[in-house]
């Protein structure tokens, strides 16, 4: 669709406004520990799987939950959410 | 069925960051025509609101406010400070009565300058941001749409994904206790499409690491919002999260923060709303089939004139030490009010959706009405959900009128940087 000639215009952010030192504030603080808990929470999962042997399973049953749960936790480290 | 209802296809949320109604949209309650109020109905400011500040000053609002720089120090926004901001100076406990007369007191505690402290009843008048005004003032805009909790960002915004912030009132991570499922959930085991789009892995998403951490199928970056829209495989719900932080971009890019949060400039949020807008817009499937939501999570500290309702309890309780206050919270009254706009063309022009100034007529929102209104539409409410989401308001009802002509719906055009 072409722009309309009356188009409202929405100026440009003033200059300067881009401030990447700015000390953080409490929300995006709270960001960062809330994403480290749940990195922890996925560390155990990891931790748990790892700890198992693999040598010491000798059932299609005993595999196949181990194939599921390794499975589960590499899919989820390769989701792709920033499709550009 | 109304054309609006029966076309629609789409609910889009745009959730932005802590700013109030009276702040961003209380300005149009000043426009003058002709001799008379040009927007009658909207229950903005008269221009003699006023607070006390610590000197005993009487402190009235004015349209100074500006894009960046006046509130920093960030406005306290965390649950004793609301309180002190809605209630003044009576102290926590039964019987007292909301004035919101403490927000000047409120931001003294935060700046320790006297001066400073009036920042916090500034307000933008119309022109300065041409995109909410216009899509206020051409659509639907809210006089009662308020936070579901007197309390910061987190807590609110986990009413628009659960109905419920599970008990929490303060920025605490969050787990979900109880078999009440997200919006997303409901949808997407119910067969229907729903995805979350946050800015990019920068900003990434803000409230909901249960999901980010269970999910991440649901997840899209702006970018993909974007592509979405372009393609026609926008899903029947959406809720987009805006930029956070300030930082690099590609190459030797800036990319600002969007969310309008103090400090951040308010004007790359003006933007961010007009990019979304445009992109449905623009879409003529879409722009037909879709309704689009913009709402603010809660006030920031900023101030408004209308003291908050009580509502529906959700069933949860907050203990005094989880408050701060002393006393205990039984999610029994809601926060400061916020802007909302709801944009289709199949709303006439200039509805006034009314708010506690019209007591016969009021129709109270808060976020708990999101999930309540995409389940009534998607799922015909059929999902597990708290007492306060089943009462909850919905407003796909404003979706009566016929499609307005393309003509007299406005287009943004961003100017260069």
């Amino acid at each position: 669709m072409a722009t309309p000639a009356n188009a409202i215009l929405v100026p440009a952010t003033e200059k300067g406004s881009y401030n990447p030192s700015r000390s953080a504030g409490a929300l995006l603080k709270a960001q960062t520990l809330h994403l480290r808990e749940a990195l922890l929470k996925h560390l155990e999962e990891l931790a748990a799987v790892l700890a198992i042997d693999p040598k010491s399973l000798k059932t299609e049953g005993e595999v196949s939950a181990y194939i599921h749960r390794a499975t589960a936790i590499l899919h989820s480290h390769s989701a792709k959410p920033a499709r550009k | 069925m109304p054309a609006g209802l029966d076309n629609l296809k789409h609910i889009v949320v745009l959730m932005m960051e802590n700013r109030s109604f009276d702040h961003m949209l209380g300005g149009l309650s000043l426009v003058m025509e002709n001799g008379h109020k040009k927007y009658p109905k909207i229950n903005g400011l008269t221009g003699d609101e006023s607070n006390p500040d610590t000197n005993g000053a009487i402190v009235k609002v004015q349209p100074n406010a500006k894009f960046q720089g006046q509130l920093d120090p960030d406005p306290d926004h965390h649950f004793p400070g609301v309180d002190l901001q809605i209630f003044g100076d009576a102290p926590p406990g039964p019987g007292r009565a909301a004035n919101m007369q403490g927000f000047v007191k409120d931001y003294f505690t935060q700046t320790n300058d006297v001066n400073r402290s009036h920042n916090i009843m500034y307000y933008f008048t119309p022109d300065k941001l041409p995109v909410l005004s216009t899509l206020a003032t051409q659509f639907a805009i809210f006089n009662g749409w308020f936070s579901s909790i007197p309390g910061p960002t987190i807590c609110n915004r986990a009413f628009a994904h659960y109905g419920t912030s599970f008990g929490q009132v303060g920025m605490d991570i969050f787990y979900i206790l109880d078999p009440i499922p997200s919006i997303y959930d409901r949808l997407i085991q119910a067969g229907h499409t729903a995805k979350i789009y946050y800015y990019d892995q920068q900003s990434s998403t803000m409230e909901i690491v249960n999901l980010l951490k269970n999910q991440p199928q649901i997840f899209g970056t702006y970018s993909q919002f974007i592509a979405d829209c372009n393609a026609n495989k926008l899903p029947e719900y959406s809720f987009i999260e805006p930029g956070y932080n300030d930082h690099p971009g590609p190459g030797d890019g800036e990319i600002l923060a969007s969310d309008q949060h103090p400090d951040h400039n308010v004007q790359e949020g003006e933007r961010f709303i007009a990019n979304t807008y445009n992109a449905i817009r623009t879409n003529p499937d879409l722009w037909k089939s879709t309704a689009l939501l913009i709402v603010y999570d809660e006030h920031g500290g900023i101030y408004d004139h209308v003291v908050p309702p009580v509502c529906t309890p959700d069933g949860y309780f907050a203990k005094p030490a989880d408050t701060g206050t002393g006393e205990p919270f039984n999610f029994d009254r809601l926060g400061v009010r916020v802007p909302a706009v709801l944009v289709s063309p199949y709303i006439p022009r200039g509805t006034v959706v009314p708010g506690p100034e019209d007591p016969a007529n009021a129709r109270i929102f808060e976020h708990a009405c999101i999930p309540a209104t995409v389940t009534s539409c998607f799922l015909n409410g059929d999902a597990k959900r708290t007492v306060r989401e089943k009462q909850a308001n919905t407003f796909l009802d404003l979706l009566s009128g016929p499609m307005r002509p393309d003509s007299e719906i406005p287009f943004f055009r961003l100017g260069g940087k």
